[in-house]
């Protein structure tokens, strides 16, 4: 219940860390790192490395997505670079470009 | 249309938070904060950062100025070290403070941008007249200043009208045998 969200009109320059759930809305850019889920929502930009359990994206992530769950891009989505997860889903209409390691 | 952004209690933020909308933080922040909503520090806060927003609570524990453009409330179980501007200040018993308390003079947090924008201005256009006339390069020293005087026009008009200063004085070659005792100044 301690979730952490990042509003629409906020703008984070620096690092995030968080031991529970993280969703952005707004405007992330450095580094972040959440031992829980990750939310980037429709909207949401973030221009730095995401660290974390399961994520979600809906928005714009520039940056390497780092998973120890499952990563989940959606329809509107749009990822630039690398994504580290067990499990991936890409909906039709997300774009994305970068390596998918999934630890085979 | 802008949410509230909440800082949870286990999250910890290092870096500069701007923006429009209301800010909750129950964590720990470190960095600096601007915002133009309400900044609520709560009762687990920790910010260690200078926080200019509309409006100020604080129930938890901040170290930095904290300047707001309608008030400053600090609630029981507030630990402020730093000062507090704001045309309204309220501590209530229990709080604790330690710092400059101003209050009255509204809009601590605007005029200051703008005034520090047009003092930037003043040492980027002094810089910029004096090596102009010594390098004939007069191009460069009205582009930078016409940008910055349009955020600051009574600063901008006054520098505006500044003539480059007196060129150089110019020695003249001395030949060989000329009366140097009466040229030399």
């Amino acid at each position: 219940m301690a979730s952490t969200v990042i509003g629409a009109g906020i703008t984070i320059e620096g690092e995030v860390t968080s031991d529970d759930d993280v969703v952005v809305q707004g405007t992330l850019r450095g580094k972040l790192v959440a031992k829980d889920a990750v939310t980037v929502e429709s909207g949401g930009v973030v221009e730095a490395d995401i660290a974390g359990g399961p994520v979600s994206v809906g928005g714009t992530v520039t940056g390497n997505i780092h998973s120890s769950d499952r990563v989940d891009l959606q329809n509107g989505a749009k990822v630039i670079g690398n994504v580290k997860a067990t499990r991936i889903t890409i909906a039709d209409g997300a774009q994305f470009k970068g390596n998918v390691d999934m630890d085979v | 249309m802008a949410e509230t952004t909440v800082i949870g209690r286990t999250a910890f933020v290092r870096g500069r938070v701007n923006g429009s909308g209301d800010l909750e933080i129950a964590g720990r922040l470190e960095g600096d904060v601007t915002c133009t909503g309400e900044v609520t520090v709560e009762a687990g806060g920790l910010v260690a950062a200078n926080v200019n927003a509309r409006r100020i609570t604080v129930r938890g524990a901040v170290k930095g100025d904290l300047t707001a453009d309608d008030a400053v409330v600090l609630e029981g179980g507030a630990r402020v070290v730093g000062d507090l501007r704001a045309p309204r200040i309220a501590i209530a018993p229990g709080g604790l403070v330690r710092g400059h308390v101003q209050t009255g003079a509204a809009g601590a947090a605007r005029p200051r941008a703008a005034s520090s924008s047009a003092r930037a201005a003043t040492p980027a256009r002094a810089a910029a007249a004096a090596p102009a006339p010594a390098k004939s390069a007069p191009k460069a020293a009205p582009s930078r200043p016409a940008v910055v005087a349009k955020k600051a026009p009574p600063r901008g008009a006054t520098l505006a009208g500044t003539r480059p200063g007196p060129p150089p004085p110019v020695v003249p070659a001395l030949k060989k045998g000329t009366k140097a005792v009466h040229k030399k100044r």
